[in-house]
């Protein structure tokens, strides 16, 4: 790969002088370079500054002060308080639901798709690469192209406007499976497999004993990705769920937006005390739990997720 | 174990999953309203924000008989729910209040989600209406109530009118001219990149958008002369920039415009004194300067016609257990004259509407009596518009979105209708000039 | 004898770890694909026979051109600027020491929780004059109403703003994980060989990485085609009828339930899964991307 014969050549070509010039072009680029990428993060950031600071504020204040001051604490409660009138505290349920939903979501999709990825990946099964293709092909195509046909076999099983509506095609992860198979096959050297199995094992007792316990990283990943896209999703709700109380806080703020001032002004300045403040303090609300999340596991991003191999 | 066999059942139990759903659908398809009506008595109510109190107001009033839940949504989303509920055949809303056209859309045979109320309401509470409840009559019989009436008026400020010593214009063209003397001043006469063109321009004029002719003829036709004198009249006054082609409710209008008093008439709903007009998060227009006047008529008509912003219809479930119930309910929403007295709007039925307007027209916020303009307006609500069987609605979005961009009248209204046709013909009308 | 047993043992045991996840597979993604189907060919209003009646029907359908228009455009402008932006933004922060970059990396997660309705919500009142942190430079370009930034023309880029701006963070934080993953030798052998930071970022680092852009720029196209959040939510509040019927899933919906045609509206959720379907084939097919997930499955024959 190296050729280290050339780089003595190459070396005693770069003078003093040029290596000052080289020096300051790479200072002025580096500049540039982190310019760039604060600008970026600056940009990054002040959307979701603001979103966290306008509840603080009052509908006037929003409007007359600058974008990013703070107003008050009190401000916060007074959304709060403001957001409840609607259906009399129909936000409740919406948030109990989301994160209800979104629990019982995680869990079932990752349990179903490191199951499966280590079938894939360490196992006998048969029609592995008729099922890795099927996998690979509902991985790219994502779950909205699938919401309105949902919709018709939802309906037709009887599941419509029930939360297993939301929960149950919601636990199909194809990409987790993917994930899960690829670092099976690939973080678990083979020889681990096959020490087990000589001492006697069954596929089961490998899964518990060998695979599961090195899968820390992998388990992460999986919950992170299933929560994120779960937690946010909007059509699949929105479609196959009616009833106010069955939903979840990303529709719910939808119809925030239709059915009150804030956004819809043409409802009426006087039907419900729901201004600017109050619905930001619902997109906090959705907003927030994500940011967490993606906060804690910036770690196990930068471990190269797609490069597969997630080293402890 | 046998590798072709594994896959066979696996399909095979796929499509049999499928053959059954798709078997359970074509059943319940067909179900109608049959059940017996056991335990206890309930009502779904979908209402928007607006009318949320008139259905608390109700759950109120049966408390004990019957189990009311109330769902408050946009009004946009009314047509789809019931979609969803015609698809999955349960989960319909017993009433609920909708943009006026919508009667048409659930009254269609292939929807069959509209009541017909000729059984179930007493015929003294349609003579209540006094015609003008008519909207709702598609081939003979009641589909609906109507919750109000959105006739257009002339709303003018009186102190403006003072300053400029302009007289209130009788006829469109008197209309065009008092707009065109305020070029330059800073007022305007309206906004019109919403609604508020189709309801108080087009529809007077009779430009044919949605007349329905019969069940399966509609005639829409931008080329007609009630729609081409609309062009030539409403153009110049854009040009000249005293209509202004923001919605009504725009940000940016309220700020620059309305909120700065300089709206100097416009033609508006019946509710939009109440609702527009004196709220202080709205225009918030100061007391004693506004007024009603009648709608000015356009050359060759006999009568000043006016059109309608809103004015909504109750719609009550033909598949619910207890029909009367439903038509009770909307019975009571629509007419009740004590819940009626503070509403915002003009309500339809005659006993309502004189509690209402008893309250009104002797408010000292107006200048003279607002209702009086309304009344005579009332009966004069233009009838070649009907309601029809695709969402208008929604479709009126599309011309306040033509207007803002590009305040070109003729082009946005064109656009607009052949729009219209295209989902006229996509619902089985055949659409004449 | 015992080999065969233990063999069958195995491939039940492989079966019942799989099951659940075939279950949900079946379920909800091959099933409703094939009731999806029965019900596009099946009888509409205006094509009673049914048939590709539907099919045909959604062509000729007067917005239908416009929406394939609208989302094309959207995603001819929004995954270029997704790949520039990641790729470039990724290399920058490799080629910066580690520790100082962490609270950049942090920084571009953070858009990543304003996505679907929120993100309609914040972008609204980041565009719109009267509330915005950025009116100062509005005003200075001349533009003050909320009308001259939303409207039909400007949509698309709205759009593919609100897109961009949630997606490329995790994008950007992900890509420079791929770029960590790059063995060092390789890296050491080209900083030996006199390669200067450009060179290393453009020739060595970006064709190592060229099949994890290429991965995200599928997912993002699909992701994309299938647009319906942003759209709908605009036209449904602030500015109706804005945004009506403007991408094909919006279509399919208003189809669906505005228009009383759920054959339509069905056979054009099959085109466009169709389309999805295609894409990823060939990407599985034709680029190596897969290939070495494919192989080990080959491997373990």
């Amino acid at each position: 790969m190296s050729t280290h014969s050339t780089d003595q050549k190459q070396i005693s070509k770069v003078s003093p002088k040029t290596s000052t010039l080289v020096r300051a072009r790479g200072y002025s680029a580096k500049a540039a370079a982190w310019l760039v990428m604060i600008l970026f993060a600056v940009f990054s950031i002040i959307p979701m500054l603001w979103l966290v600071l306008a509840p603080s504020k009052t509908q006037v204040e929003l409007q007359r002060d600058a974008p990013l001051s703070f107003g008050s604490f009190q401000g916060y409660r007074n959304a709060w308080e403001n957001l409840n009138v609607f259906q009399d505290g129909r936000i409740v349920d919406w948030i109990i639901n989301s994160i209800w939903y979104t629990g019982v979501q995680v869990l079932v999709a990752c349990a179903v798709a490191i199951l499966a990825g280590y079938a894939l990946a360490a196992t006998r099964l048969p029609f592995r690469k008729t099922m890795l293709i099927v996998t690979l092909v509902a991985m790219i195509v994502p779950q909205v192209a699938f919401v309105l046909p949902l919709f018709v076999e939802i309906s037709a099983l009887g599941l419509y406007n029930t939360a297993w509506a939301i929960i149950l095609p919601g636990s199909f992860y194809p990409f987790g499976v993917f994930l899960s198979y690829i670092y099976f096959s690939s973080t678990i050297p083979a020889e681990l497999y096959d020490a087990a199995r000589i001492d006697g094992s069954g596929d089961w007792g490998i899964f518990f004993r060998v695979a599961l316990p090195l899968a820390g990283g992998l388990i992460g990943m999986l919950a992170f990705f299933s929560f994120q896209v779960n937690w946010i999703n909007f059509f699949l709700p929105f479609v196959v769920v009616s009833s106010g109380d069955v939903l979840t806080l990303p529709v719910g703020l939808g119809i925030l937006f239709s059915s009150t001032p804030a956004l819809s002004p043409q409802v009426g300045a006087n039907a419900l005390p729901i201004r600017a403040p109050e619905i930001a303090l619902a997109g906090m609300i959705v907003a927030i739990p994500i940011l967490i999340v993606f906060l804690a596991s910036a770690r196990l991003l930068v471990r190269g997720v797609l490069a597969g191999s997630v080293k402890s | 174990m046998n590798r072709k066999l594994i896959g066979a059942l696996v399909m095979s139990g796929a499509l049999l999953l499928s053959a059954c759903a798709g078997a359970t659908t074509t059943a319940e398809d067909s179900a109608g309203g049959g059940e017996e009506a056991t335990g206890p008595r309930t009502l779904l109510i979908y209402v928007d924000p607006v009318r949320e109190a008139a259905a608390l107001a109700y759950q109120a009033s049966v408390e004990g008989e019957i189990d009311v839940t109330i769902e408050v949504l946009g009004q946009e989303e009314i047509i789809a729910k019931v979609a969803l509920a015609n698809q999955t055949g349960e989960g319909w809303p017993d009433v609920t209040f909708n943009p006026s056209n919508n009667v048409g859309v659930f009254q269609d045979p292939l929807n069959g989600y509209a009541l017909n109320l000729d059984d179930y309401v007493d015929p003294a509470i349609i003579d209540g209406y006094n015609g003008s409840g008519d909207w709702c009559v598609i081939d003979g019989s009641y589909w609906c109530l109507k919750n109000d009436l959105a006739q257009t008026v002339l709303w003018y400020d009186t102190v403006i009118f003072d300053e400029l010593g302009l007289t209130v214009p009788t006829t469109m063209d008197e209309f065009a001219a008092t707009a065109l003397e305020l070029a330059g001043t800073g007022y305007v006469a309206g906004a019109i990149g919403d609604q508020g063109f189709y309801a108080g321009y087009l529809w007077p004029s009779g430009c044919p958008i949605s007349q329905v002719l019969d069940q399966d003829t509609v005639r829409i036709n931008p080329d007609a002369v009630e729609c081409t004198r609309v062009f030539e009249l409403v153009q110049p006054l854009v040009d000249a920039g005293v209509l202004d082609t923001r919605g009504s409710f725009d940000a940016g209008f309220l700020e620059d415009v309305a909120r700065q008093q300089n709206v100097a008439m416009t033609i508006g709903p019946s509710w939009w004194g109440q609702f527009v007009i004196r709220p202080e998060d709205s225009w918030a227009i100061p007391a004693g300067r506004m007024a009603a006047a009648e709608m000015p008529s356009w050359s060759g008509e006999t009568t000043n016609w006016s059109g309608e912003w809103g004015g909504g219809v109750w719609v009550g479930n033909s598949n619910a257990p207890n029909p009367q119930d439903v038509a009770d309910a909307i019975v009571y929403l629509a007419t009740d004259p004590d819940m009626r007295a503070d509403k915002v709007t003009f309500p339809g039925y005659k006993p309502a509407f004189e509690k209402w307007a008893a309250g009104l027209s002797s408010d000292p916020y107006y200048v003279g009596d607002v209702t009086a303009a309304m009344v005579v307006q009332a009966p004069k609500i233009r009838q070649d518009e009907r309601p029809a069987r695709f969402d208008l609605r929604g479709q009126l979005g599309v011309l306040g979105t033509e207007l803002q961009g590009s305040g070109d009248v003729e082009a946005s209204t064109r656009t607009f209708m052949a729009g219209a046709a295209e989902l006229a013909a996509g619902v089985g009308y055949t659409v004449v000039k | 004898m015992l080999r065969h047993r233990a063999k069958l043992v195995g491939q039940i045991n492989a079966l019942l770890m799989f099951l659940p996840y075939l279950v949900l597979l079946v379920m909800f993604a091959i099933v409703p694909i094939v009731m999806a189907f029965q019900v596009s060919i099946g009888p509409s209003r205006l094509s009673p026979e049914g048939g590709i009646g539907n099919y045909m029907f959604v062509f000729q359908d007067f917005r239908f051109l416009s929406a394939v228009g609208n989302v094309a455009l959207f995603l001819v402008i929004y995954l270029p600027a997704m790949l520039i932006v990641v790729a470039g933004l990724s290399l920058l922060l490799d080629t910066i020491k580690m520790k100082y970059t962490l609270p950049l990396r942090l920084a571009y997660l953070v858009p990543a929780g304003i996505s679907g309705s929120v993100a309609i919500l914040v972008w609204y009142f980041m565009l719109e004059p009267t509330y915005s942190p950025f009116a100062g430079i509005f005003a200075e370009f001349g533009i003050t109403e909320g009308v001259e930034i939303f409207n039909t023309s400007n949509l698309v880029y709205i759009f593919a703003l609100m897109a961009f701006f949630t997606g490329a963070g995790n994008w950007i934080v992900i890509q420079y994980g791929s770029l960590q993953s790059i063995p060092d030798e390789i890296l050491e052998a080209a900083r030996m060989d006199g390669a200067n930071v450009f060179q290393m970022a453009f020739l060595i680092k970006l064709p190592l990485i060229r099949k994890y852009l290429v991965y995200m720029l599928i997912l993002v196209f699909a992701a994309g085609l299938q647009i319906f959040v942003e759209p709908y939510l605009i036209s449904s509040s602030v500015y109706p009828g804005l945004a009506k019927d403007w991408s094909l899933n919006q279509l399919s919906y208003t189809l669906a339930f505005l228009g009383s045609n759920l054959g339509a509206a069905m056979a054009l959720s099959m085109v466009m899964l169709l389309v999805s379907v295609v894409v990823a084939l060939i990407i599985i097919y034709r680029t190596d991307f897969f290939d070495e997930a494919r192989l080990k499955v080959k491997d373990k024959k």
